[in-house]
């Protein structure tokens, strides 16, 4: 058979594979790295949006660490972060278990479970969200309609909290389909094997199917953790960030240091710390789950 | 590969700095004197009476001009500063917007954040306003926006809530306690402050004690005024309106409103909360959730001893225009249109105060139009000895220790001698950075 000849319409030489990439290359320079690297020198300065810059060196990373405003967030964020993660990871794996049955019409369910990820980011829906949780508001309705008292839902802490907690779990869409996907490549044979052997449903899923989604499970642990991380909106709208601080974030905090109050060079500073912090996170992740991820393989 | 990206980072850290400058370094307009065509765009905030009145004064504009479009950008006050800072940053501002009286301060201190409309005097017509109304823009000599309003925060009540409980409008602090008890104990309370955007509770706190002391809060040099006894007067007296049942506690204001603003809030708008405490020029987002004639305005409280000042006034809004425009007579025309045009002031009414200039004031006076809840404040306004608030006071991060303060002694969480204590402490050491 005759072998086919390609002609490189750029002709063939040292640079075209960078030629080939370069739009990527301009894209990620002109919006990733540059608003990177510019972030973290200005994290280096006094700036304020107004007057020039003035070098400070490490006094905004000083600041930042000897203020209450940062811990605070951070302590906010990763409490956030722990409650709403593992609490995803489970309704959106139980979700995509059931999802999973062959039954008619399960892809109209599946649609309808993955709807609210599309509305979550919608600020119309956030705002309807705030509603919801108002003395008289729905959630009150139904804590009486099951004999419980209403509850004082912005006014204390861990309720404010539970606010954004629930918005963004009502949102598992995201994580269900990478969940779906991983059950759906799970051989059929594995699970009539194991019935075979008088292994019950759940024990199939503790034995088999867990083990499975192992890949994918870190891969939704570690999504969602960084997204939870970032979260801003919802506490932007919803609570303001109170009572008491108790939901304001680190994304809150970068955004009221920079726009607000125009301290653009600390807001950076933040931006920076927050990156590492995240980054540290990520690899303690990949450490901790590393033996399970290479028992998979 | 790698050095390619070792050279992008370098040229980003060596091109990051000289950035931060680039809006000192924008091209400057000169005018020239013509109108030419072309598009402006015009930014302001407000409630819908304002969007709504706004719009027909722009088409009204076009009708007159229609080489000159404005495009409107306009939206609520929540999250405004943030958005046109930004702009005005990024080198991106609307070509005429509508200011905030601190956004001088933060913006402009040297008085070159905003066009300088002493060059603009051949379409812009001054003489309408009074030298000390024109003062309020004026940053480091140089005019950088022009008052439309000035307009003090006043005491708007819902009379068919007092008409119910059976209590007359306080003209006193006393009256004002007492009316919090009786109403209070019928479900109801006489006023709502908050620890919002708006920062209305420390705002009535500060009146009382300004009113007791004839200290002000903040200089108009950005100095403290106050002690730090003063401050804790201020947060025992709003601790006293909380156990009198004048205004709901923190807590139970955001478990009934979340976040939302209180003309949104279900409490507001079925008259439990009977008040607000209001700039004249912005009551009537209040005014139009309510039947028609319910809110009406109140007197300005009073010592029992007659004592009435502490009661502050400021250039509510300001209409300044971007240094970096390439329109700046066109901008300037539009501008004064807005301010001093007849037949716009009829169409735009008080949705922005009692107009400063004098012209549009006579167009409203001739037309009828010069009536309503700002004007009858502005009235009872004008009766007392009032002071300029300071622009310092304004601040969004001053109104953020202020707030916190408050939200903690409302919440137990710090006593009023510890949050007076960390309040002048801390808002001492940010005035002394903003001033340098």
């Amino acid at each position: 058979m005759k072998k086919r000849s390609y002609r490189n319409p750029v002709g063939v030489g040292k640079y075209t594979g960078l030629l080939l990439i370069m739009p990527f290359i301009i894209g990620f320079s002109a919006f990733t790295l540059y608003p990177f690297a510019a972030s973290f020198v200005l994290g280096l300065t006094d700036y304020d949006g107004v007057h020039s810059p003035g070098f400070i060196g490490a006094d905004n990373f000083a600041d930042m660490l000897a203020g209450s405003e940062f811990r605070g967030a951070v302590w906010t964020t990763l409490k956030y972060t722990l409650v709403l993660v593992p609490l995803k990871l489970a309704v959106s794996l139980l979700a995509a278990v059931l999802l999973n049955a062959e039954i008619k019409g399960m892809g109209v369910y599946r649609t309808i479970f993955y709807v609210p990820s599309i509305l979550g980011s919608n600020l119309a829906i956030v705002i309807m969200w705030q509603f919801l949780f108002t003395s008289g508001g729905l959630a009150d309705q139904i804590m009486e309609s099951v004999g419980l008292p209403a509850i004082g839902w912005y006014g204390s802490s861990g309720s404010a909290m539970a606010i954004i907690v629930l918005l963004r779990l009502w949102e598992f869409g995201s994580a269900m389909i990478l969940f779906l996907n991983a059950l759906r490549d799970i051989p059929a044979e594995y699970y009539d094997a194991a019935k075979v052997d008088g292994c019950g449903r759940i024990r199939a899923f503790f034995r088999i199917t867990l083990p499975l989604l192992g890949r994918v499970m870190f891969l939704n642990l570690v999504l969602q953790t960084i997204a939870a991380m970032q979260e801003f909106s919802a506490p932007y709208m919803i609570t303001g960030g109170g009572p008491m601080k108790s939901t304001y974030t680190i994304g809150m905090l970068i955004y009221d240091e920079m726009f607000r109050f125009h301290n653009v060079g600390y807001a950076n500073a933040v931006s920076w710390a927050f990156f590492v912090l995240v980054t540290a996170i990520v690899l303690v992740l990949f450490a901790v789950t590393r033996r399970r991820r290479g028992e998979d393989t | 590969m790698k050095k390619l990206f070792v050279y992008l980072a370098a040229i980003g850290c060596i091109t990051a700095l000289s950035a931060c400058g680039s809006g000192k370094t924008a091209k400057f307009t000169p005018p020239d004197g013509k109108l030419d065509k072309c598009s402006l765009r015009f930014s302001w905030w407000g409630g819908d009476d304002r969007h709504e009145a706004t719009l027909a004064a722009l088409k009204l504009w076009e009708q007159k001009h229609p080489d000159i479009t404005i495009i409107p950008e306009y939206g609520g006050w929540d999250g405004w500063t943030e958005k046109v800072s930004s702009q005005i940053s990024g080198g991106t501002a609307p070509d005429v917007m509508q200011v905030n009286y601190d956004w001088l301060v933060s913006l402009s201190p040297e008085g070159d954040g905003f066009y300088d409309l002493g060059l603009l005097a051949d379409r812009l017509d001054l003489s309408v306003f009074d030298d000390e109304v024109l003062s309020f823009g004026r940053m480091n000599g140089k005019l950088n926006a022009v008052t439309v309003s000035v307009s003090g925060r006043g005491l708007f009540y819902n009379s068919e809530t007092f008409r119910k409980c059976g209590v007359s409008y306080p003209e006193t602090w006393s009256e004002l306690l007492a009316a919090g008890e009786k109403m209070s104990a019928q479900g109801c309370c006489p006023l709502d402050l908050d620890i919002q955007s708006g920062s209305t509770a420390w705002y009535l706190a500060v009146v009382y004690v300004q009113q007791q002391t004839g200290r002000q809060f903040v200089t108009m040099d950005g100095e403290l005024g106050f002690t730090e006894d003063d401050v804790r007067a201020a947060l025992d007296f709003y601790r006293e309106l909380e156990d009198c049942g004048v205004t709901r506690t923190v807590r139970e204001r955001a478990n009934e409103d979340g976040n939302a603003a209180l003309y949104q809030s279900p409490s507001f708008i079925d008259g439990r909360v009977g008040g607000v405490l209001e700039w004249g020029s912005s009551v009537g987002k209040y005014d139009m959730v309510l039947p028609e004639g319910t809110l009406t305005a109140g007197a300005f409280l009073r010592c029992d001893n007659g004592e009435s000042g502490g009661w502050m006034i400021k250039p509510s809004v300001l209409y300044a225009i971007s240094k970096d425009t390439e329109y700046p007579d066109e901008a300037a025309a539009f501008m004064d249109f807005m301010l001093s045009d007849p037949e716009c002031a009829a169409l735009l009414g008080t949705t922005r105060g009692i107009p400063a200039s004098q012209r549009a004031e006579k167009a409203l006076e001739t037309g009828g139009l010069l009536g309503g809840l700002a004007n009858d404040s502005d009235e009872l306004l004008e009766e007392l000895d009032t002071v300029t608030i300071s622009p310092y006071m304004e601040l969004p991060a001053v109104k953020e220790l202020c707030n916190s303060a408050i939200e903690k002694v409302s919440y137990g969480k710090a006593d009023t001698a510890q949050a007076a204590k960390e309040l002048y402490t801390s808002a001492e050491e940010y005035l002394r950075k903003v001033r340098k």
